[in-house]
């Protein structure tokens, strides 16, 4: 009988808020996995920034026995995923590391922008998914709308629905039995060698890089030499273990088991996420299915706010990456804001997480310049040239063409906000492509958007113009030729790197203006006329004129102390070294950072 | 203003020599001043006749004394017999008559009595620090006089016959709208002085008023204030009274001399406590304390502090920030010529600029603000140091 009979890997899915962490907390609870006295609330989010935001960064997969109805117990390893699109690559490993997903329905919302991109996720991994409708227990609970939801948008068997409520503990018992009944145990356990899924990995600073792993196939104890099938790199196993849900050692994993894997690797950034770890001394002839290498998506430069803090910001991006390896950062300088890092991220949650992280666990506190995402750029003669940052995109004389990434939205909106949200959608550049309707109130629409319009603002204004209620989920889709630009902002004729920007030169004339007007309006009032302009390749395509000083000049030089007045110059002077020189214009440090926090 | 300059060089042919005496009492202590003052005892006032004596023969007196100016404090407080005795003093180290001898005084304590001493003395100029002509306004600034008390003096002073008369105003004061100031404008020219000078507030540190700025009890507002500024000249030229600083108006040949010899870099001895000197290739300022300047006189010592060298590239700096404050500019050929290693280049570019930006203007020898520039002065001014401070290169 094989070992794995009594074994399933199952995970939660959900939208944000539809309520995936308290209830896998009750199921913890009820499989006697975290004795009551050190339970709190929300187990299995423990960053503070997660239980905040209701989302998972981290995966905290827990292995539990469950003692079922047929009386056998069973090991179920939950698995808890990352739930947002920025970090769909990590989500699809861990559900590659399942055979059945628990997919949760908030009965009062329905389903929403992010239910359907995760079961299509779960779906794609051929994932046995149980669909549990949640929160049963609220006044404004719709079930028959959510059943009617299942079967038209996910083709999911009404009657396959669980009611539950995590808060209130209904259903748990149910949920679990499903999952010993309808999740298959383990698959490809009978593969000949040993292939262990990496599906997220740790940085402890005593023990090096901690990788979490499913394994598929075979075993692996400590002593054993490990190897990672991505690049061929050994190492030497010191422990492995399970989540219970802290990190307890175990003799060896096999086939089936979710667990840990301590080797002699330090840095993280070595074991990549959707790598497949074997024995070198018996490797696997074939890695699992799903690998690839995460780059990032969008850019940004981050500066601290006092200079002084460079190093600690330094110090800060390097702890980060440690336990981030998607996250990337190389040092760059700026005329305007001083030395800082250029940084890459999945996508923008994960930006705003690790500026976030970056301020609060840190302490720093630090500016960042406009997202930008990669462009393509086709120069004559057919070189083709990455460039994630306006600084370094070349001559326009020497471009062929400029090529944006684009992603494919789903928007879920009331119908009464239909109206806006296709002029929002237009106003960014996109297309709409499909129209579904929900219900009697909702609708999903279907979108292409250039992936740099959705960077500053459209998140907000979908939620502002729809109340609320308004979601969305997207997917990186392909590149496409547009006619970009990069603009300029020049205080004097000399320009300001943090405010060159790739614009569509359409919008290039509105954005301009409106850049230059905010200059214009917060560097404080200066001695000699400053023009502010907007440039593209040398053409001015709009200009504002910062405010002439009136007065500056003391009334009373008097009784010969020529020593006191010239103490209030030197002083005058000495403020001036500490501004940012654009040229010959003097310009406070601060009024920079506030036309990018205005934003 | 060829008046003035023409006028000053008849004065003092040679090298003009100022003499300074800070008396340091006040009765009480004005919302807006930062000046060292004290409050007048019977004692104090001894002592402090006694130092300025003893200071003054201190100083190697190598010329004439051109023009002396007694500020404070409140010159106007010493009692008639003491006013004499401090211009005993003064004469004995003056080597002949000043060509002009101003006193400041306050409407409050303005006699017949005092003045009668100070026009025996030599005093010519009388300085009246009457700052408004509205109660409500005079009583926000912590003065302690009334309106009827500033028409008294001023018939005082101008029955005791001296040559000159200023009085002292204050605009841009909390509260005051602009009709209120041309109001109190008007008032003055109304009296005819000789000589009238207009303070914009100006909010100093370790008064009662930047505490109230601190505190965010009174605002700043520049445009306001400039606004004041213009109006104020173009009332006082409408009037008579010719511009020829910042804040200083006169009728022809009454400008101060003291005050133009100071802007102008030329020498100056300060005595009393906090007395500013500009002498003998040094400058620096006394201690700004009665009894640490007394004791520091007892060993028989000046009680100068941070005492630099007044070098030619010093000199020719100040000349031009305190130069270009007044209506006639600065002779950029004197110095020039006085002082050929300042880096004139950076001089040369900075005026350009500012002639191109309607700052200045530069005509043959001499650079003048504009009205523009004029209220900018400031900026101006640090940008002069600026220039100053990039070192000449100097050939090996």
């Amino acid at each position: 009988m094989p070992l794995t009979k009594y074994t399933r890997n199952f995970c939660i899915i959900a939208h944000v808020d539809h309520g995936k962490t308290t209830l896998s907390d009750r199921i913890l609870e009820h499989t006697n996995t975290v004795a009551m006295r050190v339970m709190t609330d929300q187990h299995l989010d423990s960053m503070d920034l997660e239980k905040e935001r209701g989302i998972t960064i981290k995966s905290h997969p827990v292995t539990m026995t469950y003692r079922a109805k047929d009386g056998h117990d069973y090991k179920l390893n939950l698995m808890d995923t990352p739930g947002h699109v920025d970090f769909s690559y990590e989500v699809s490993r861990s559900l590659a590391a399942c055979e059945g997903a628990v997919l949760l329905i908030d009965a009062a919302q329905g389903v929403e922008a992010q239910t359907v991109a995760n079961a299509h996720l779960a779906f794609a991994q051929k994932l046995k998914v149980i669909p549990v409708i949640n929160k049963i227990d609220l006044p404004s609970a719709n079930l028959e709308l959510c059943t009617r939801q299942l079967e038209d948008i996910l083709s999911i068997p009404a009657e396959e629905a669980i009611l539950a409520s995590g808060k209130a503990g209904i259903g748990i018992e149910d949920i679990l039995e499903a999952v010993v009944n309808r999740v298959p145990p383990p698959r490809w356990a009978t593969y000949p060698q040993l292939r262990c899924l990496v599906f997220d990995s740790l940085y402890d600073s005593y023990r090096g890089c901690i990788a979490y792993v499913r394994v598929f196939s075979g075993t692996i104890k400590a002593n054993d030499q490990m190897m990672l099938m991505s690049n061929g790199q050994k190492a030497d196993v010191k422990e492995v273990g399970v989540f219970m849900p802290k990190m307890t050692k175990i003799a060896s994993l096999g086939a089936g088991d979710v667990g840990y894997i301590v080797s002699s690797i330090k840095n993280t950034s070595d074991v990549k996420t959707g790598d497949t770890i074997t024995l070198a001394a018996r490797p696997a002839t074939e890695m699992l299915p799903g690998y690839k290498e995460v780059r990032p998506m969008v850019f940004c430069g981050l500066y601290p706010l006092e200079s002084d803090d460079y190093e600690k910001l330094k110090a800060a991006l390097g702890r980060l990456r440690l336990n981030d390896a998607a996250f990337v950062y190389s040092s760059e300088s700026s005329l305007a804001l001083g030395f800082g890092f250029r940084c890459g991220f999945l996508g923008l949650l994960h930006m705003e997480i690790i500026q976030e992280r970056i301020r609060r666990e840190h302490d720093v506190d630090i500016i960042s310049t406009y997202p930008s995402v990669i462009y393509h750029v086709i120069k004559h003669g057919g070189e083709k040239i990455d460039v994630d940052n306006p600084v370094n995109m070349p001559d326009p004389g020497t471009i062929e063409e400029i090529r944006e990434p684009t992603i494919r939205a789903s928007i879920i909106l009331p119908n009464d906000s239909m109206g806006d949200i296709l002029a929002l959608i237009m106003e960014k550049r996109g297309v709409c492509e499909h129209t579904d309707t929900l219900d009697q109130n909702r609708v999903m629409l279907r979108c292409v958007l250039p992936l740099n319009e959705i960077l500053v603002d459209f998140n907000d204004r979908l939620k502002s113009i729809t109340h609320g209620y308004g979601s969305m989920d997207y997917e990186l889709g392909d590149y496409i030729a547009s006619d970009l630009v990069k603009m300029d902002i020049m205080i004097n004729g000399d320009p300001v790197d943090a405010f060159s920007c790739i614009v569509h030169r359409e919008k290039a004339d509105a954005k301009g203006r409106q850049l230059c007007e905010k200059l214009a309006k917060i560097i404080p009032p200066q001695m000699f006329k400053v023009a502010i302009q907007a440039a593209i390749g040398g053409k001015i395509i709009a200009r504002d004129n910062v405010r002439e000083m009136r007065k500056d000049v003391t009334s009373k030089c008097y009784g010969g102390d020529i020593s006191r007045k010239r103490k209030l110059l030197d002083k005058q002077k000495e403020g001036k070294k500490k501004m940012k020189q654009i040229g010959k214009v003097s310009i406070p440090p601060d009024a920079f950072i506030k036309v990018l926090q205005n934003d | 203003m060829s008046h003035i300059a023409s006028e000053q060089d008849k004065a003092a042919p040679d090298r003009p020599l100022g003499l300074y005496v800070h008396v340091p009492f006040c009765a009480s202590t004005c919302d807006f001043c930062a000046f060292y003052q004290t409050k007048p005892t019977a004692d104090g006032v001894e002592r402090f006749l006694a130092g300025v004596a003893n200071e003054a023969r201190l100083v190697s007196w190598a010329r004439p004394v051109t023009t002396v100016f007694w500020g404070g404090g409140t010159p106007g407080l010493l009692a008639p017999r003491d006013l004499g005795r401090l211009a005993d003093i003064v004469r004995s180290h003056c080597g002949g008559a000043p060509v002009e001898w101003s006193v400041e005084m306050a409407p409050a304590s303005v006699t017949p009595q005092r003045l009668a001493a100070l026009k025996a003395a030599g005093v010519t100029r009388i300085s009246m620090g009457v700052q408004s002509f509205q109660p409500a306004l005079l009583e926000g600034l912590g003065r302690q006089h009334t309106r009827a008390q500033i028409y008294r003096a001023y018939e005082h002073v101008r029955a005791a016959g001296f040559a000159s008369v200023n009085l002292d105003l204050m605009f841009a004061l909390p509260g005051q709208t602009e009709t209120e100031w041309a109001d109190d404008v008007r008032e003055a020219v109304r009296l005819a002085p000789d000589h009238i000078s207009t303070y914009c507030l100006t909010f100093e540190e370790d008064t009662a008023l930047w505490v109230k700025l601190s505190q965010g009890r009174v605002k700043l507002d520049p445009e306001h204030e400039a606004r004041l500024y213009e109006a104020t000249w173009a009332q006082l030229r409408e009037a008579g009274y010719a511009q020829y600083e910042v804040s200083n108006f006169a009728r022809p040949g009454h400008a101060c001399l003291h005050n133009l010899n100071t802007w102008r870099m030329h020498e100056w001895v300060g005595l009393g406590p906090s007395g500013a000197s500009q002498y003998a290739g040094w400058r620096g300022a006394n201690v700004a304390d009665l009894d640490k300047w007394l004791e520091l006189l007892g060993r028989g010592e000046r009680a100068t502090e941070d005492r630099v060298a007044a070098t030619p590239a010093q000199l020719a700096e100040d000349a031009l920030i305190f130069g270009l404050r007044m209506n006639e500019g600065v002779n950029l050929a004197d110095w020039r010529a006085r002082c050929a290693e300042a880096p004139w280049a950076m001089v040369d570019a900075l005026l350009a600029r500012c002639n191109a930006e309607g700052l200045t203007l530069v005509e043959g020898d001499r650079a003048r603000l504009t009205d523009r520039g004029r209220l900018l002065a400031d900026s101006v001014g640090a940008e002069v140091m600026e220039a100053f401070s990039v070192q000449p290169v100097v050939p090996a």
